[in-house]
Protein backbone atom coordinates (compact mmCIF):
# COMPACT_ATOMS: atom_id res chain seq x y z
CA UNK A 1 0.00 0.00 0.00
CA UNK A 2 1.36 3.62 -0.73
CA UNK A 3 1.25 6.05 1.97
CA UNK A 4 -1.52 8.36 0.91
CA UNK A 5 -2.97 8.66 4.70
CA UNK A 6 0.27 9.48 6.30
CA UNK A 7 0.84 12.99 5.56
CA UNK A 8 -2.63 12.96 5.54
CA UNK A 9 -4.49 15.99 5.02
CA UNK A 10 -2.46 18.74 6.76
CA UNK A 11 -3.29 22.02 5.46
CA UNK A 12 -4.11 24.10 9.10
CA UNK A 13 -7.70 26.79 9.00
CA UNK A 14 -6.38 30.09 8.07
CA UNK A 15 -3.17 30.96 9.93
CA UNK A 16 -3.71 33.96 11.97
CA UNK A 17 0.13 34.42 13.05
CA UNK A 18 1.26 35.88 9.47
CA UNK A 19 0.98 39.16 9.85
CA UNK A 20 3.81 41.11 9.19
CA UNK A 21 5.31 44.46 10.74
CA UNK A 22 3.22 47.04 8.29
CA UNK A 23 0.37 44.20 9.20
CA UNK A 24 1.09 44.43 13.43
CA UNK A 25 1.08 48.26 13.25
CA UNK A 26 -2.05 48.24 11.24
CA UNK A 27 -3.39 46.30 13.95
CA UNK A 28 -2.58 48.55 16.88
CA UNK A 29 -3.36 51.84 15.11
CA UNK A 30 -6.84 50.27 14.89
CA UNK A 31 -7.29 48.25 18.11
CA UNK A 32 -5.82 51.58 19.70
CA UNK A 33 -6.55 54.45 17.64
CA UNK A 34 -10.14 53.83 17.14
CA UNK A 35 -11.11 53.55 20.82
CA UNK A 36 -8.57 57.02 21.39
CA UNK A 37 -10.51 58.70 18.68
CA UNK A 38 -13.58 57.97 20.01
CA UNK A 39 -12.77 59.73 23.15
CA UNK A 40 -11.73 62.57 21.56
CA UNK A 41 -14.76 62.93 19.95
CA UNK A 42 -17.08 62.83 23.11
CA UNK A 43 -14.37 65.89 24.52
CA UNK A 44 -15.40 67.74 21.14
CA UNK A 45 -18.90 66.85 21.36
CA UNK A 46 -18.78 68.31 25.05
CA UNK A 47 -16.64 71.38 23.66
CA UNK A 48 -19.25 72.29 20.97
CA UNK A 49 -22.15 72.51 23.25
CA UNK A 50 -20.65 74.54 25.92
CA UNK A 51 -19.77 76.78 23.03
CA UNK A 52 -22.61 76.76 21.09
CA UNK A 53 -25.43 76.87 23.70
CA UNK A 54 -23.35 79.71 25.51
CA UNK A 55 -23.45 77.19 28.48
CA UNK A 56 -22.30 79.31 31.75
CA UNK A 57 -19.17 78.04 33.62
CA UNK A 58 -20.91 77.44 36.85
CA UNK A 59 -22.87 75.10 35.25
CA UNK A 60 -20.06 73.32 32.87
CA UNK A 61 -16.86 74.08 32.27
CA UNK A 62 -15.16 73.25 28.82
CA UNK A 63 -13.36 69.99 28.68
CA UNK A 64 -10.13 71.97 28.91
CA UNK A 65 -10.59 73.51 32.03
CA UNK A 66 -11.93 70.26 33.82
CA UNK A 67 -8.88 68.85 32.88
CA UNK A 68 -6.65 71.86 33.68
CA UNK A 69 -8.70 71.87 37.31
CA UNK A 70 -7.18 68.42 37.87
CA UNK A 71 -3.41 68.79 36.59
CA UNK A 72 -2.92 72.15 38.63
CA UNK A 73 -3.59 70.35 41.57
CA UNK A 74 -2.04 67.28 41.39
CA UNK A 75 -0.12 67.70 44.05
CA UNK A 76 -3.79 67.35 46.37
CA UNK A 77 -5.16 64.58 44.46
CA UNK A 78 -2.45 62.48 43.49
CA UNK A 79 -2.99 61.35 47.58
CA UNK A 80 -6.11 61.10 47.12
CA UNK A 81 -6.12 59.07 43.98
CA UNK A 82 -3.87 56.79 45.07
CA UNK A 83 -6.12 56.17 48.19
CA UNK A 84 -9.12 55.44 45.87
CA UNK A 85 -7.18 52.58 43.26
CA UNK A 86 -5.64 51.34 46.74
CA UNK A 87 -9.62 50.57 47.88
CA UNK A 88 -10.63 49.20 44.44
CA UNK A 89 -7.41 47.39 44.31
CA UNK A 90 -7.99 45.68 47.42
CA UNK A 91 -12.16 45.55 47.07
CA UNK A 92 -11.31 43.92 43.52
CA UNK A 93 -8.97 41.07 44.55
CA UNK A 94 -10.97 40.56 47.96
CA UNK A 95 -13.92 40.17 45.68
CA UNK A 96 -12.38 38.07 43.01
CA UNK A 97 -11.06 35.63 44.71
CA UNK A 98 -14.55 35.54 47.47
CA UNK A 99 -16.54 35.32 44.04
CA UNK A 100 -14.29 32.41 42.39
CA UNK A 101 -14.30 30.08 45.75
CA UNK A 102 -17.74 30.58 46.45
CA UNK A 103 -18.38 29.89 42.45
CA UNK A 104 -16.22 26.31 43.04
CA UNK A 105 -17.62 25.53 46.35
CA UNK A 106 -21.40 26.05 45.00
CA UNK A 107 -20.67 23.90 41.94
CA UNK A 108 -19.16 21.21 44.02
CA UNK A 109 -21.73 21.10 46.39
CA UNK A 110 -25.38 21.23 44.85
CA UNK A 111 -26.89 21.42 48.52
CA UNK A 112 -24.97 24.74 49.23
CA UNK A 113 -25.77 25.99 46.00
CA UNK A 114 -29.70 26.15 46.69
CA UNK A 115 -28.55 27.31 50.29
CA UNK A 116 -26.82 30.09 48.80
CA UNK A 117 -27.97 31.25 45.64
CA UNK A 118 -30.82 33.45 47.37
CA UNK A 119 -28.91 34.66 49.98
CA UNK A 120 -26.46 35.90 46.97
CA UNK A 121 -29.60 37.35 44.72
CA UNK A 122 -30.21 39.04 48.00
CA UNK A 123 -27.08 40.79 48.86
CA UNK A 124 -27.33 42.19 45.54
CA UNK A 125 -31.45 43.64 46.03
CA UNK A 126 -29.93 45.73 48.32
CA UNK A 127 -28.97 49.13 47.67
CA UNK A 128 -25.64 49.74 48.21
CA UNK A 129 -25.96 53.24 49.30
CA UNK A 130 -28.01 51.80 51.89
CA UNK A 131 -25.73 49.26 53.05
CA UNK A 132 -22.94 51.89 53.61
CA UNK A 133 -24.35 53.73 56.71
CA UNK A 134 -24.51 50.15 58.69
CA UNK A 135 -20.92 49.77 57.39
CA UNK A 136 -19.62 52.52 58.84
CA UNK A 137 -20.95 51.95 62.17
CA UNK A 138 -19.62 48.24 61.68
CA UNK A 139 -16.16 48.96 60.40
CA UNK A 140 -15.51 52.98 61.03
CA UNK A 141 -13.78 55.17 58.86
CA UNK A 142 -11.09 53.20 57.79
CA UNK A 143 -10.12 51.81 54.04
CA UNK A 144 -12.45 48.21 55.24
CA UNK A 145 -15.85 49.82 54.14
CA UNK A 146 -14.81 50.78 51.31
CA UNK A 147 -13.06 47.11 50.39
CA UNK A 148 -15.93 45.85 51.47
CA UNK A 149 -18.19 47.52 49.75
CA UNK A 150 -16.10 46.86 46.11
CA UNK A 151 -16.31 43.07 47.15
CA UNK A 152 -19.40 43.18 47.20
CA UNK A 153 -20.01 44.23 44.42
CA UNK A 154 -17.41 42.49 42.50
CA UNK A 155 -17.79 39.01 43.80
CA UNK A 156 -21.28 38.35 42.08
CA UNK A 157 -20.89 38.47 38.81
CA UNK A 158 -17.77 36.67 38.98
CA UNK A 159 -19.47 33.61 41.35
CA UNK A 160 -22.50 33.57 38.73
CA UNK A 161 -20.32 33.58 35.54
CA UNK A 162 -17.65 30.60 37.50
CA UNK A 163 -20.97 28.63 38.75
CA UNK A 164 -22.33 28.97 35.31
CA UNK A 165 -18.86 27.93 33.31
CA UNK A 166 -18.32 24.72 35.52
CA UNK A 167 -21.42 23.66 34.68
CA UNK A 168 -21.09 23.87 31.37
CA UNK A 169 -17.88 22.15 31.12
CA UNK A 170 -18.29 19.32 28.45
CA UNK A 171 -19.63 16.08 30.10
CA UNK A 172 -17.70 14.02 27.33
CA UNK A 173 -14.25 15.44 28.38
CA UNK A 174 -14.96 14.94 32.04
CA UNK A 175 -15.71 11.25 31.33
CA UNK A 176 -12.46 11.70 29.19
CA UNK A 177 -10.49 12.11 31.77
CA UNK A 178 -12.47 9.14 33.68
CA UNK A 179 -11.23 6.68 31.15
CA UNK A 180 -8.04 7.62 31.48
CA UNK A 181 -7.71 7.12 35.18
CA UNK A 182 -7.69 10.81 36.48
CA UNK A 183 -8.32 11.32 39.78
CA UNK A 184 -11.06 13.78 40.38
CA UNK A 185 -8.92 16.94 41.34
CA UNK A 186 -6.80 16.71 38.67
CA UNK A 187 -9.57 16.78 36.38
CA UNK A 188 -10.69 19.81 37.93
CA UNK A 189 -7.52 21.46 37.88
CA UNK A 190 -6.17 20.38 34.81
CA UNK A 191 -9.91 20.45 32.83
CA UNK A 192 -12.83 22.44 34.88
CA UNK A 193 -11.20 25.25 36.11
CA UNK A 194 -9.09 25.91 32.83
CA UNK A 195 -11.94 25.64 30.73
CA UNK A 196 -14.21 28.37 33.36
CA UNK A 197 -11.51 30.96 32.59
CA UNK A 198 -13.04 32.65 29.91
CA UNK A 199 -16.85 32.97 31.82
CA UNK A 200 -14.18 33.66 34.79
CA UNK A 201 -13.17 36.86 33.02
CA UNK A 202 -16.33 37.97 32.16
CA UNK A 203 -17.35 38.05 35.60
CA UNK A 204 -14.25 40.17 36.15
CA UNK A 205 -14.99 42.52 33.48
CA UNK A 206 -17.98 42.98 34.85
CA UNK A 207 -16.73 43.55 38.28
CA UNK A 208 -14.19 46.11 37.20
CA UNK A 209 -16.51 48.16 35.58
CA UNK A 210 -18.54 48.73 38.54
CA UNK A 211 -15.32 48.47 41.60
CA UNK A 212 -14.60 52.41 41.06
CA UNK A 213 -18.23 53.36 41.99
CA UNK A 214 -18.15 51.32 45.14
CA UNK A 215 -15.21 52.77 45.54
CA UNK A 216 -16.66 56.10 45.58
CA UNK A 217 -19.86 55.40 47.24
CA UNK A 218 -17.67 53.87 49.96
CA UNK A 219 -15.82 57.39 50.05
CA UNK A 220 -18.97 59.51 50.37
CA UNK A 221 -21.02 57.28 53.25
CA UNK A 222 -17.61 57.15 55.17
CA UNK A 223 -14.60 59.41 54.79
CA UNK A 224 -13.55 60.91 57.54
CA UNK A 225 -11.33 63.72 55.79
CA UNK A 226 -9.55 63.21 52.78
CA UNK A 227 -10.85 61.36 49.46
CA UNK A 228 -11.44 61.84 46.25
CA UNK A 229 -15.53 62.24 46.78
CA UNK A 230 -15.52 64.58 49.84
CA UNK A 231 -12.85 66.54 47.33
CA UNK A 232 -15.37 66.97 44.87
CA UNK A 233 -18.76 67.95 47.15
CA UNK A 234 -15.78 70.14 48.58
CA UNK A 235 -15.41 71.52 45.16
CA UNK A 236 -19.07 71.56 44.35
CA UNK A 237 -20.05 73.54 47.78
CA UNK A 238 -16.79 76.32 46.64
CA UNK A 239 -18.84 76.76 43.25
CA UNK A 240 -15.67 75.32 41.77
CA UNK A 241 -17.67 73.20 38.75
CA UNK A 242 -14.21 72.87 37.17
CA UNK A 243 -13.23 71.08 39.97
CA UNK A 244 -16.07 69.27 39.88
CA UNK A 245 -15.97 68.02 36.26
CA UNK A 246 -12.05 67.25 36.51
CA UNK A 247 -12.51 65.30 39.58
CA UNK A 248 -15.55 62.76 38.19
CA UNK A 249 -12.68 62.43 35.20
CA UNK A 250 -9.77 61.40 37.16
CA UNK A 251 -12.56 58.76 38.87
CA UNK A 252 -13.65 57.82 35.23
CA UNK A 253 -9.63 57.32 34.15
CA UNK A 254 -9.48 55.27 37.48
CA UNK A 255 -12.20 52.82 36.47
CA UNK A 256 -11.50 52.75 32.79
CA UNK A 257 -7.56 51.74 33.58
CA UNK A 258 -8.94 49.00 35.77
CA UNK A 259 -11.12 47.65 33.35
CA UNK A 260 -8.10 47.58 30.74
CA UNK A 261 -5.81 46.66 33.23
CA UNK A 262 -8.45 43.26 33.54
CA UNK A 263 -8.57 42.85 29.66
CA UNK A 264 -5.16 42.60 29.55
CA UNK A 265 -4.95 40.23 32.40
CA UNK A 266 -6.99 37.79 30.14
CA UNK A 267 -5.24 38.81 26.61
CA UNK A 268 -2.00 37.55 28.95
CA UNK A 269 -3.87 34.43 30.59
CA UNK A 270 -6.02 33.34 27.22
CA UNK A 271 -3.52 33.04 24.70
CA UNK A 272 -5.10 30.44 22.57
CA UNK A 273 -7.79 33.14 21.99
CA UNK A 274 -6.14 34.95 19.38
CA UNK A 275 -2.76 33.04 18.43
CA UNK A 276 -2.27 30.31 16.55
CA UNK A 277 1.05 29.12 18.10
CA UNK A 278 1.97 29.40 21.27
CA UNK A 279 4.33 31.84 23.25
CA UNK A 280 7.85 30.15 23.18
CA UNK A 281 7.58 30.07 27.16
CA UNK A 282 4.08 28.38 27.32
CA UNK A 283 5.65 25.53 25.34
CA UNK A 284 7.71 23.20 27.65
CA UNK A 285 5.11 23.88 30.37
CA UNK A 286 3.79 20.38 30.91
CA UNK B 1 -5.62 -18.61 17.81
CA UNK B 2 -4.37 -15.46 20.03
CA UNK B 3 -5.77 -15.12 23.77
CA UNK B 4 -8.63 -12.81 24.10
CA UNK B 5 -7.79 -9.24 25.61
CA UNK B 6 -10.99 -8.58 26.29
CA UNK B 7 -14.11 -10.52 27.29
CA UNK B 8 -17.13 -9.13 27.38
CA UNK B 9 -20.00 -12.34 29.49
CA UNK B 10 -23.40 -12.07 28.98
CA UNK B 11 -22.93 -8.04 29.90
CA UNK B 12 -26.62 -6.35 30.03
CA UNK B 13 -28.01 -2.88 30.50
CA UNK B 14 -31.14 -1.54 31.33
CA UNK B 15 -32.32 2.01 31.47
CA UNK B 16 -35.94 2.54 32.84
CA UNK B 17 -38.05 0.38 30.94
CA UNK B 18 -35.61 0.39 27.86
CA UNK B 19 -33.37 -3.01 27.26
CA UNK B 20 -30.64 -1.07 26.04
CA UNK B 21 -28.70 -3.78 25.90
CA UNK B 22 -29.85 -7.59 26.25
CA UNK B 23 -26.78 -9.94 27.68
CA UNK B 24 -24.41 -9.84 25.17
CA UNK B 25 -20.92 -12.25 25.15
CA UNK B 26 -18.29 -10.89 22.85
CA UNK B 27 -14.51 -11.76 22.86
CA UNK B 28 -11.74 -9.61 21.67
CA UNK B 29 -8.41 -11.25 20.05
CA UNK B 30 -4.96 -9.58 20.99
CA UNK B 31 -4.32 -7.44 17.99
CA UNK B 32 -6.85 -7.98 16.05
CA UNK B 33 -9.09 -4.73 14.44
CA UNK B 34 -13.05 -5.38 15.37
CA UNK B 35 -16.02 -3.60 14.40
CA UNK B 36 -19.27 -3.13 15.86
CA UNK B 37 -21.75 -1.93 13.23
CA UNK B 38 -25.45 -1.05 13.79
CA UNK B 39 -27.75 2.22 13.59
CA UNK B 40 -28.59 4.53 16.39
CA UNK B 41 -30.34 2.75 19.27
CA UNK B 42 -28.59 -0.42 18.94
CA UNK B 43 -26.69 -0.37 22.15
CA UNK B 44 -23.52 0.37 20.44
CA UNK B 45 -22.16 3.40 22.43
CA UNK B 46 -23.88 1.85 25.46
CA UNK B 47 -21.64 -0.89 25.00
CA UNK B 48 -18.91 1.18 24.95
CA UNK B 49 -19.35 2.97 28.08
CA UNK B 50 -19.64 -0.06 29.73
CA UNK B 51 -16.10 -1.37 28.70
CA UNK B 52 -14.59 1.89 29.54
CA UNK B 53 -16.29 1.64 32.99
CA UNK B 54 -18.11 4.33 32.91
CA UNK B 55 -21.37 2.53 33.01
CA UNK B 56 -21.69 -0.37 35.17
CA UNK B 57 -23.80 -3.19 33.70
CA UNK B 58 -26.85 -4.59 35.20
CA UNK B 59 -25.38 -7.95 34.58
CA UNK B 60 -22.12 -10.21 33.58
CA UNK B 61 -18.48 -9.21 33.67
CA UNK B 62 -16.04 -7.13 31.47
CA UNK B 63 -12.38 -9.33 31.21
CA UNK B 64 -9.49 -7.22 30.61
CA UNK B 65 -6.63 -10.02 30.52
CA UNK B 66 -8.07 -12.38 32.82
CA UNK B 67 -8.83 -9.98 35.45
CA UNK B 68 -12.24 -8.84 35.62
CA UNK B 69 -12.50 -4.73 35.76
CA UNK B 70 -16.22 -4.40 35.36
CA UNK B 71 -17.05 -0.48 36.49
CA UNK B 72 -14.06 0.36 37.34
CA UNK B 73 -11.64 2.86 34.70
CA UNK B 74 -8.05 3.45 33.75
CA UNK B 75 -7.70 0.39 31.22
CA UNK B 76 -8.63 1.26 28.05
CA UNK B 77 -7.72 4.42 25.73
CA UNK B 78 -11.00 5.79 24.25
CA UNK B 79 -11.68 8.43 21.10
CA UNK B 80 -15.20 9.78 20.25
CA UNK B 81 -16.03 11.17 17.07
CA UNK B 82 -15.92 14.96 19.29
CA UNK B 83 -12.39 15.11 19.06
CA UNK B 84 -12.21 16.64 22.90
CA UNK B 85 -8.76 18.56 22.82
CA UNK B 86 -8.52 21.53 25.19
CA UNK B 87 -8.43 25.04 23.60
CA UNK B 88 -5.38 26.03 26.16
CA UNK B 89 -3.16 23.33 25.15
CA UNK B 90 -0.87 23.13 22.54
CA UNK B 91 -1.36 19.88 20.19
CA UNK B 92 1.97 18.74 22.34
CA UNK B 93 0.10 18.96 25.28
CA UNK B 94 -2.88 17.47 24.30
CA UNK B 95 -0.92 14.26 23.88
CA UNK B 96 0.39 14.40 26.69
CA UNK B 97 -3.20 14.66 28.44
CA UNK B 98 -3.39 11.40 29.52
CA UNK B 99 -0.05 11.38 31.58
CA UNK B 100 -0.75 14.92 32.85
CA UNK B 101 -4.30 13.74 34.25
CA UNK B 102 -2.78 11.27 36.41
CA UNK B 103 0.92 12.30 36.97
CA UNK B 104 3.24 14.36 36.44
CA UNK B 105 4.59 14.95 32.88
CA UNK B 106 7.94 14.47 31.99
CA UNK B 107 10.29 14.73 29.38
CA UNK B 108 10.04 11.18 27.91
CA UNK B 109 5.98 12.12 27.44
CA UNK B 110 7.13 15.35 25.89
CA UNK B 111 10.00 13.10 23.60
CA UNK B 112 6.74 10.42 22.68
CA UNK B 113 4.57 13.04 22.11
CA UNK B 114 7.32 15.02 19.81
CA UNK B 115 7.98 11.30 17.94
CA UNK B 116 4.51 10.80 17.37
CA UNK B 117 3.12 13.54 16.09
CA UNK B 118 6.34 13.92 13.68
CA UNK B 119 5.51 10.33 12.62
CA UNK B 120 2.17 10.55 11.56
CA UNK B 121 2.72 13.93 10.16
CA UNK B 122 2.12 16.76 12.71
CA UNK B 123 5.33 17.96 13.51
CA UNK B 124 5.30 21.18 12.30
CA UNK B 125 2.27 21.38 14.38
CA UNK B 126 3.18 20.61 18.02
CA UNK B 127 3.11 24.35 19.71
CA UNK B 128 -0.01 24.92 17.18
CA UNK B 129 -3.18 25.47 19.72
CA UNK B 130 -6.20 23.10 18.13
CA UNK B 131 -8.43 25.99 17.20
CA UNK B 132 -5.62 26.13 13.76
CA UNK B 133 -6.05 22.90 12.98
CA UNK B 134 -8.54 21.31 10.26
CA UNK B 135 -10.76 18.90 11.34
CA UNK B 136 -8.96 15.56 10.43
CA UNK B 137 -5.86 17.19 11.70
CA UNK B 138 -7.79 17.50 15.90
CA UNK B 139 -9.11 13.81 14.94
CA UNK B 140 -5.01 13.12 14.58
CA UNK B 141 -4.53 14.63 17.84
CA UNK B 142 -6.82 12.86 19.38
CA UNK B 143 -5.63 9.39 18.17
CA UNK B 144 -2.47 10.65 19.25
CA UNK B 145 -3.56 11.17 22.61
CA UNK B 146 -5.23 7.83 22.97
CA UNK B 147 -2.48 5.88 21.37
CA UNK B 148 0.35 7.58 24.01
CA UNK B 149 -1.76 6.18 26.99
CA UNK B 150 -0.19 2.56 26.02
CA UNK B 151 -3.44 1.00 26.84
CA UNK B 152 -3.68 -2.41 24.59
CA UNK B 153 -7.12 -1.77 23.56
CA UNK B 154 -8.55 0.68 21.70
CA UNK B 155 -11.81 1.83 21.91
CA UNK B 156 -12.93 4.10 19.08
CA UNK B 157 -16.69 5.10 18.82
CA UNK B 158 -17.60 6.64 15.38
CA UNK B 159 -13.94 8.66 15.48
CA UNK B 160 -14.74 9.78 11.81
CA UNK B 161 -18.27 10.60 11.79
CA UNK B 162 -17.53 14.66 11.41
CA UNK B 163 -15.51 14.62 8.69
CA UNK B 164 -16.19 14.24 4.97
CA UNK B 165 -16.24 11.69 2.87
CA UNK B 166 -12.82 12.12 1.20
CA UNK B 167 -10.50 13.33 4.99
CA UNK B 168 -12.26 10.25 6.05
CA UNK B 169 -11.10 7.98 3.65
CA UNK B 170 -7.52 8.86 3.74
CA UNK B 171 -7.83 8.89 7.98
CA UNK B 172 -9.34 5.28 7.41
CA UNK B 173 -5.86 4.61 5.39
CA UNK B 174 -3.74 6.37 8.07
CA UNK B 175 -5.91 4.62 11.11
CA UNK B 176 -4.87 1.42 9.28
CA UNK B 177 -1.33 2.25 8.86
CA UNK B 178 -0.88 3.07 12.62
CA UNK B 179 -2.99 0.29 13.83
CA UNK B 180 -0.34 -2.17 11.89
CA UNK B 181 2.69 0.07 13.24
CA UNK B 182 1.60 -0.43 16.86
CA UNK B 183 0.02 -3.97 16.87
CA UNK B 184 -2.81 -2.28 19.25
CA UNK B 185 -6.19 -3.55 19.59
CA UNK B 186 -8.63 -2.27 18.21
CA UNK B 187 -12.54 -1.69 18.77
CA UNK B 188 -14.19 0.83 16.63
CA UNK B 189 -18.08 1.34 16.45
CA UNK B 190 -19.29 2.69 13.55
CA UNK B 191 -23.00 3.12 11.94
CA UNK B 192 -21.11 2.92 8.60
CA UNK B 193 -21.10 -0.62 6.87
CA UNK B 194 -17.95 0.37 4.01
CA UNK B 195 -16.30 1.62 6.99
CA UNK B 196 -16.75 -1.20 8.89
CA UNK B 197 -15.49 -3.78 6.95
CA UNK B 198 -12.73 -1.91 5.00
CA UNK B 199 -11.24 -1.48 8.39
CA UNK B 200 -12.07 -4.63 10.22
CA UNK B 201 -10.89 -8.35 10.88
CA UNK B 202 -14.33 -8.94 12.08
CA UNK B 203 -17.80 -7.66 12.16
CA UNK B 204 -20.24 -7.44 15.02
CA UNK B 205 -23.52 -6.45 13.61
CA UNK B 206 -26.21 -5.19 16.31
CA UNK B 207 -29.81 -4.52 16.13
CA UNK B 208 -32.00 -2.17 18.06
CA UNK B 209 -35.14 -2.18 20.38
CA UNK B 210 -33.36 -4.47 22.36
CA UNK B 211 -30.28 -3.55 21.60
CA UNK B 212 -28.41 -6.65 20.56
CA UNK B 213 -25.80 -8.63 18.67
CA UNK B 214 -27.28 -10.25 15.38
CA UNK B 215 -24.35 -11.45 13.53
CA UNK B 216 -20.32 -11.67 14.49
CA UNK B 217 -18.67 -13.04 11.48
CA UNK B 218 -14.67 -13.07 10.27
CA UNK B 219 -14.20 -10.34 7.61
CA UNK B 220 -12.00 -12.81 4.94
CA UNK B 221 -11.45 -9.11 2.70
CA UNK B 222 -7.60 -9.68 1.97
CA UNK B 223 -4.63 -7.04 3.73
CA UNK B 224 -3.22 -4.31 2.92
CA UNK B 225 -7.20 -2.89 2.28
CA UNK B 226 -6.67 0.42 -0.64
CA UNK B 227 -9.47 2.10 -2.60
CA UNK B 228 -9.64 -0.60 -4.60
CA UNK B 229 -10.87 -3.23 -1.73
CA UNK B 230 -14.29 -0.64 -1.86
CA UNK B 231 -15.67 -2.06 -5.21
CA UNK B 232 -14.40 -5.42 -4.82
CA UNK B 233 -16.47 -8.37 -5.73
CA UNK B 234 -16.19 -9.75 -1.90
CA UNK B 235 -16.97 -6.08 -0.28
CA UNK B 236 -20.08 -5.66 -2.33
CA UNK B 237 -21.23 -9.55 -1.25
CA UNK B 238 -20.55 -8.58 2.83
CA UNK B 239 -21.99 -5.64 2.34
CA UNK B 240 -25.09 -6.42 1.26
CA UNK B 241 -25.29 -9.48 3.75
CA UNK B 242 -24.86 -6.39 6.50
CA UNK B 243 -27.09 -4.35 4.68
CA UNK B 244 -30.40 -7.15 5.06
CA UNK B 245 -28.84 -8.11 8.97
CA UNK B 246 -29.76 -4.10 9.53
CA UNK B 247 -32.45 -3.56 7.54
CA UNK B 248 -34.49 -6.73 7.47
CA UNK B 249 -35.37 -8.62 4.33
CA UNK B 250 -33.95 -12.04 2.70
CA UNK B 251 -30.52 -12.76 4.07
Amino acid sequence: MSQPGVAGPASPRGSRSGAGAGRAWFKVARNVGIPLLSIVLLLALWEGIVVVFHVAPYIAPRPRQAILAVTQNWSVLWPLTLGTIRETVYGFVTGAVLGLTLGVIMAKIPVLQRLVYPVLVLSQAVPIIALAAPLVLILGFSVAPKVVIVAWIVFFPVTVNVLDGLSHVDQDLINLARVFGAPRWRTFVQIEIPATTTPMFSGLKIGATYAVTGAIIGELAASDGSSLALYQEHANSNLNTAAVYGTTMLMTVIGISWFLLVVGAEVWATPWQRRSVARRRWRRRA
Amino acid sequence: MSPSLLELRDVGKVFGDTVALEPTTIAVEQGSFVAIVGPSGCGKSTLFNVIAGLLSPDSGAVIMNGKAVTGTTGHVGYMLQKDLLVPWRTVQDNITMAARLTRRVNESDRVEARRVAEQYGLGEFLNHYPSALSGGMRQRVAFMRTLVTHQPLLLLDEPFGALDAQTRLEMQQWLLQVWRDTGRTVLFITHDVDESLFLSDRVVVMSPRPGRVVADFVNTLPRPRTVDTLTDATFIELKSRVMHLLHGGAS
